[in-house]
C-alpha cells in the first residue's frame, strides 16, 4: 500500500478530529493541543466505537462512548468510570504512520509514511470527495475551461490551467468514490486560488454528472 | 448466521398503538411478518399465511417463530398497584440487537452520552458492584449498583445517587430498576424489549413501569426516546456490528461487570444471532 494523501493538514486544526480512509482501512486523525497529528484504527478497543466521535482533551484522544483517553502513542491513560486506575499497557490502539509535507497529511497502514514527491513548488489548494474513477476524473478536468482556456495534462494528476498549475492527489475511497487534496503554485493569490477551487468544484460536478448520464 | 436459539424465544413486534393504526409489516430474524388484530386478539402470520403464537403482555404483542417457544418471562412489577404503565414507541437502530441490550446495561457511557441527565463529568466513576450469571432462573443481574444521576428521572428535581439492578430475562430483553425519585421505597422499572429485525438492525421498544402520577403521558415518552436516540448515536457507529462473544476482541475493565456476565451468557447458551463468534 502506497502512502495516500487523506487531506490538508491546514483543515484539521489542534484539538479537531477527522475521519478519513485509506485502502479500506477506516481512520481517525486527530491532533493535539500541542499540535501534533495521529492516525489510527478508527476503533476504540474497548466496546468497537468509532473514534472519529471523540474529542481531544489536552494532548489525549477521548472516546465518546466511555470517555476512556489515549496518548499520541495511542496507549490508554485514563479510564475514567475507575479514575484511580492505572489502565493496563496493554490497552492501545492501532496506530498507523503519518507525515505532513507540502501541507498534506499522508498515511500508510501497512509501513513508514513515506510522501510522494510534488512536482512543483506548492501551496495547499483544498480536499474534496468525487464519486467517479480515476480515469474519469481526468478526463472531467480536461472538459472544464478555466477561465477560457482548455486545461492541459502535463503529468499524472498536474493540470496547466492558463498561468496556474494544479496538483490533484488521489485517495481512492468505497464505493467507487475519490478523495481529492489538490495544491496549486506557491505564488498563487487569494484570488488565483479562488477561482482555481472554483474550478475543482466544476470538475466535480462535470465528473458526476457524466458518471450519472453513462 | 445462527438462529437456532433466538427462534424459541418470545420478541415484541407492536404495541397497542401501533395495532390501532392497523396491520404492522415488519421484519423478525430475517423473516417478515405481519401483525394485526387487536391486543385481545392479537395475530401474527407470514407471507405464506402460516400463523405464529401471538399474545399481549406489557404493552406489547409477542411472537415466537419457533416450534419449541420457551416461556416467556414474568415482570412481575406490571401487575403491581399504582405503577403506570408506559409504552414508549419504537426506535429503529441499525446495530445488532446484543449490542442494544449490552449498551442499555452499561452505566459507564451515562456521563459521556447522556450528558446532563444520566450523567455528568467528574461524577464518572463506578463503584464495584455484583454481577452474576443466576442459573436457577436462566438470567443475568446486576446488583449493588450505584451512580450519580444529574437528572434520574423525568419526576426527578435535582442530581443525586441513584440505586440500579439489572435484570437480563433473555438475550433481546431486559429489566432496569432504578431509585424512584418520587418514592424513595420503591423501585421504577424500565424495560427494552428489543426486535431483532437482522442480526445488524433491530427495532427497540422501551417500555416503563413507574410510580410518576404528575408527568404527562407525552414528556414521560418523550424523556425516554431521548435518551434512546442518543444512545443510537453510539450503537450505529460501532465495530464490528455484531457482538463479539471473544474476551480477546474487546477489552473490558471493572465496569463492565455486566456486560461480561451477558455475553458469558449468550456463549454459554448458544445465543449467537447477532454474535460474532470465534469460529465466526
Amino acid at each position: 500500500m502506497l502512502t495516500a494523501p487523506v487531506g490538508l493538514l491546514r483543515d484539521l486544526d489542534p484539538k479537531r478530529v477527522m475521519r478519513a480512509q485509506v485502502g479500506g482501512q477506516d481512520l481517525v486523525i486527530w491532533r493535539a493541543s500541542n499540535g501534533d497529528i495521529s492516525a489510527w484504527d478508527n476503533r476504540c478497543p474497548h466496546r468497537g466505537m468509532a473514534l472519529s466521535h471523540g474529542f481531544v482533551r489536552g494532548n489525549e484522544l477521548a472516546c465518546l462512548y466511555h470517555g476512556w483517553h489515549y496518548g499520541s502513542s495511542g496507549v490508554c491513560r485514563y479510564i475514567p468510570a475507575h479514575p484511580e486506575l492505572e489502565p493496563p499497557a496493554t490497552i492501545t490502539t492501532t496506530v498507523f504512520s503519518v507525515l505532513i509535507a507540502d501541507g498534506v497529511i499522508w498515511v500508510n497502514t501497512e509501513g513508514a509514511a513515506t510522501p510522494a514527491p510534488v512536482p512543483i513548488a506548492s501551496q495547499p489548494l483544498r480536499s474534496f470527495h468525487v464519486e467517479i474513477q480515476s480515469e474519469g476524473l481526468a478526463r472531467a478536468c480536461l472538459t472544464v475551461a478555466f477561465e477560457g482556456v482548455a486545461p492541459e495534462q502535463i503529468a499524472p494528476g498536474l493540470y496547466q490551467l492558463g498561468a496556474r498549475q494544479v496538483l490533484l492527489l488521489e485517495n481512492p475511497l468505497d464505493g467507487g468514490r475519490i478523495q481529492i487534496t489538490a495544491l496549486t503554485d506557491a505564488d498563487a493569490k487569494p484570488v488565483d486560488c479562488a477561482a482555481l477551487s472554483r474550478w475543482c468544484d466544476a470538475v466535480r460536478r462535470a465528473a458526476q454528472t457524466k458518471r450519472v448520464a453513462a | 448466521m445462527s438462529r437456532a436459539y433466538a427462534m424459541n424465544d418470545w420478541y415484541a413486534v407492536a404495541d397497542a398503538q401501533t395495532l390501532a393504526r392497523g396491520a404492522r409489516r415488519t421484519m423478525l430474524l430475517d423473516q417478515d411478518v405481519t401483525v394485526s388484530g387487536t391486543p385481545d386478539a392479537p395475530k401474527v402470520i407470514d407471507d405464506a399465511g402460516r400463523t405464529y403464537p401471538a399474545q399481549f403482555k406489557y404493552g406489547h404483542v409477542w411472537t415466537c417463530l419457533g416450534d419449541a417457544p420457551r416461556s416467556l418471562f414474568d415482570i412481575p412489577e406490571a401487575a403491581e398497584q399504582g405503577r403506570r404503565l408506559v409504552p414508549c414507541g419504537v426506535v429503529r437502530v441499525k446495530c445488532s440487537p446484543l449490542r442494544a441490550v449490552e449498551n442499555f446495561l452499561d452505566i459507564a457511557h451515562f456521563p459521556f452520552v447522556h450528558t446532563g441527565i444520566l450523567g455528568s463529568e467528574p461524577h464518572t466513576e463506578v463503584a464495584p458492584y455484583k454481577a452474576e450469571i443466576r442459573d436457577e432462573v436462566d438470567e443475568v443481574w446486576a446488583t449493588k449498583i450505584s451512580f450519580y444521576q444529574p437528572q434520574a428521572a423525568k419526576s426527578a428535581q435535582a442530581g443525586g445517587d441513584t440505586d440500579y439492578q439489572y435484570r437480563v430475562a433473555a438475550p433481546t430483553s431486559a429489566v432496569l430498576y432504578k431509585t424512584c425519585p418520587p418514592k424513595p421505597e420503591a423501585m421504577d422499572v424500565i424495560a427494552i424489549f428489543v426486535q431483532p429485525r437482522s442480526e445488524t438492525e433491530c427495532d427497540v421498544w422501551p417500555w416503563m413501569a413507574l410510580y410518576d402520577d404528575t408527568s404527562d403521558f407525552a414528556g414521560l415518552v418523550q424523556f425516554q426516546q431521548e435518551i434512546f436516540l442518543q444512545d443510537r448515536s453510539i450503537l450505529e457507529n460501532q465495530r464490528p456490528v455484531k457482538l463479539p462473544l471473544d474476551p480477546k476482541m474487546e477489552i473490558p475493565t471493572r465496569a463492565d461487570l455486566t456486560s461480561i456476565a451477558y455475553r458469558r451468557w449468550l456463549k454459554s447458551k448458544g445465543a449467537f444471532y447477532g454474535a460474532l463468534t470465534e469460529d465466526a
